[in-house]
C-alpha cells in the first residue's frame, strides 16, 4: 500500500478551498483485506483523502514553508459505503489559519450524493511540538505529493491575500 | 438584539460538543475545559473559530484564553509549574484576578481550572450585551 | 495481509473493553511515502487501529452476527506525538454502548508510556443481506474470513 489518497486536483482557490478527485479501484490491494469477499474503502482512508486535500490547501497558503500535519479529526461522519468503481469528489474549505495551526471543513460526494463530512485541524509542527524529534527540512511536501503540487503551481495563481488570522 | 444568557449558554454548549466531541450533559457551566473536557492547545483554535461562526463576532484567542499562551512557553513553565517570569506574565495578563493562593503553588494544572464553560459564556455575554 | 492495522489482541472483556497491540515496522510499504525522510505511522491508521480493536470487541460480543462493521462517526480524535518504526503501540477501547446495529467507544493508544492518540468514535454493524438477500453467501464468506483472522490475532494459550 502506497500512501497517496487523491489522484488530482480539479479546483484550487488559494487560501480558500480545494477540490480533488479519488478513483476507487479493485486494483488497490488493501481493498481485498477490507473485507475479504466484499471490498469497501476503509473510512479512515476517506479521512486521509480529505487530510491530503485540505493539508495541501493549508500548506499552499503559507507557500509550503510550514510542516503541516494532521493534529485532530474534529468530526468525521460517514453516510454510505464507498466501493470499487466509485469516483469521489473531495472538497475542503479553509475555515481558520493562524501561525501555529489551521482548521478546515469538508465534504466528500459521489455524483452529488453526500458520502462524508470531515472537519480537521492541522498543526504547523515547528510552532508546536517543542521537544519532539522531527527533521529540520520540510518532510511533508515531498515524494508523491510533488506531482500534485506541480500541477497546482502550473494551473493556479499565486496565493491571494490571506484570510483573516485568528489568535496572536 | 440582546441575546439571553440561556441562549448564549446553549450555543456555547453546542460549540464545545462539536469541538471537543463531548456529550451535551458533560458540558456544564462549571466544567473546566482542560480538566473536565480534555481540551488542549489545538482545541482552542477550533473553539475560537466555532464561537466566531456561532456568534458572528471576532474572538481574539488571546482575549478568550489569556493565560493559555503561557503554558506552551518553556521559559515560563518548568516541571509543571510557572516560573517567576511566568508568574510575572500572568499577573500582567489577569490584573483583576486574585492570585495569592495560586502563587503559593503555581501548578499549571490549577491554572487550567480558570478556564470553565462559564468563563466563555461570560466573555460572549459581555461582548454581545455590553453593560 | 495488506490492511490489518493491529497485530495482536492481548485482552478482551466482552461488551466492555479490548486491548490490542501494533508493532510499527520499516518493512511496511506506506511508511516510505509517509514520509520519505521521516517515516511515521499515518494518523488515520492510528484511528484504524482503534476502529479495528473496537470491531473485534463488537464481533466477539455479538458472536460474529454481522459481516460489516464500519466506522460511522469519529469525534475529537487527537494526535499527541509521532509513532516511528520500531515502536509498539497498545490500543485500549472502552465500549460506551453496544447495540444491535450501532456502538460507540472511547479509545486511546499508548507507546512507551506516552499517549499517541485518543478519541471517540461510533461504528455501525449490518449484514449485506439485510438489504440484498442475494448477498447472504457473501456475508457468510466475509464472516468466515473474519473468524479466521481473529484466530490469527488472538493466540493466547
Amino acid at each position: 500500500m502506497r500512501w497517496i489518497w487523491i489522484d488530482k486536483f480539479v479546483e484550487f482557490e488559494s487560501g480558500r478551498r480545494a477540490v480533488s478527485v479519488k478513483n476507487v479501484s479493485l486494483a488497490e490491494e488493501h481493498l481485498h483485506d477490507h473485507f475479504p469477499g466484499y471490498p469497501v474503502m476503509p473510512e479512515c482512508l476517506l479521512i486521509e483523502a480529505m487530510a491530503q486535500t485540505a493539508g495541501i490547501l493549508v500548506g499552499q497558503a503559507r507557500n509550503f514553508q510550514e510542516k503541516v500535519v494532521l493534529a485532530k479529526i474534529s468530526k468525521a461522519v460517514f453516510l454510505d459505503c464507498v466501493l470499487p468503481g466509485d469516483s469521489l469528489r473531495i472538497e475542503a474549505r479553509m475555515e481558520t489559519i493562524s501561525p501555529e495551526a489551521a482548521g478546515t471543513t469538508g465534504r466528500i460526494t459521489r455524483s452529488e450524493q453526500l458520502i462524508a463530512e470531515i472537519d480537521l485541524m492541522f498543526s504547523h509542527v515547528d510552532q508546536n511540538l517543542a521537544g519532539k524529534k522531527f527533521p529540520k527540512d520540510n518532510f511533508v511536501f515531498t515524494g508523491l505529493f510533488t506531482s500534485l503540487l506541480q500541477e497546482i503551481a502550473l494551473n493556479h495563481t499565486r496565493p491571494e491575500p490571506q484570510p483573516t488570522e485568528s489568535g496572536a | 438584539m440582546a441575546m439571553s444568557r440561556d441562549v448564549i449558554f446553549k450555543k456555547v454548549q453546542e460549540v464545545l460538543v462539536d469541538a471537543l466531541g463531548a456529550d451535551e450533559e458533560e458540558v456544564t457551566a462549571n466544567a473546566t475545559l482542560m480538566g473536565d473536557l480534555g481540551a488542549e492547545s489545538i482545541d482552542f483554535l477550533d473553539i475560537v473559530f466555532r464561537l466566531e461562526k456561532a456568534f458572528g463576532m471576532k474572538v481574539p484567542r488571546e482575549e478568550l484564553f489569556p493565560v493559555e499562551s503561557l503554558l506552551n512557553n518553556t521559559d515560563l513553565v518548568s516541571s509543571g509549574k510557572l516560573t517567576e517570569q511566568g508568574l510575572a506574565e500572568l499577573r500582567a495578563k489577569v490584573p483583576h484576578t486574585d492570585l495569592h493562593e495560586f502563587e503559593k503553588n503555581p501548578d499549571i494544572n490549577k491554572l487550567a481550572d480558570l478556564f470553565t464553560v462559564n468563563a466563555i459564556v461570560n466573555y460572549v455575554d459581555s461582548h454581545l450585551n455590553p453593560a | 495481509m495488506k490492511f490489518v492495522l493491529i497485530d495482536r489482541i492481548v485482552s478482551l472483556e466482552e461488551g466492555k473493553t479490548l486491548t490490542a497491540v501494533k508493532c510499527v515496522s520499516l518493512a511496511e510499504e506506506y511508511l516510505g511515502d509517509h514520509f520519505p525522510t521521516f517515516p511515521v505511522l499515518p494518523g488515520v491508521l492510528l484511528l484504524q487501529g482503534l476502529v479495528e480493536s473496537a470491531s473485534w470487541l463488537v464481533r466477539m460480543t455479538e458472536g460474529f452476527a454481522h459481516s460489516m462493521i464500519l466506522l460511522e462517526e469519529a469525534r475529537n480524535v487527537k494526535y499527541k506525538s509521532f509513532l516511528a518504526p520500531g515502536s509498539r503501540i497498545e490500543y485500549t477501547v472502552q465500549a460506551r454502548v453496544i447495540e444491535e446495529n450501532v456502538s460507540s467507544f472511547s479509545g486511546c493508544g499508548v507507546a512507551d508510556g506516552e499517549k499517541i492518540v485518543e478519541g471517540r468514535f461510533g461504528l455501525r454493524h449490518f449484514n449485506l443481506s439485510d438489504r440484498r438477500p442475494a448477498l447472504a453467501a457473501t456475508d457468510a464468506q466475509v464472516t468466515q474470513a473474519m473468524k479466521n483472522r481473529y484466530s490469527l490475532l488472538w493466540q493466547q494459550a
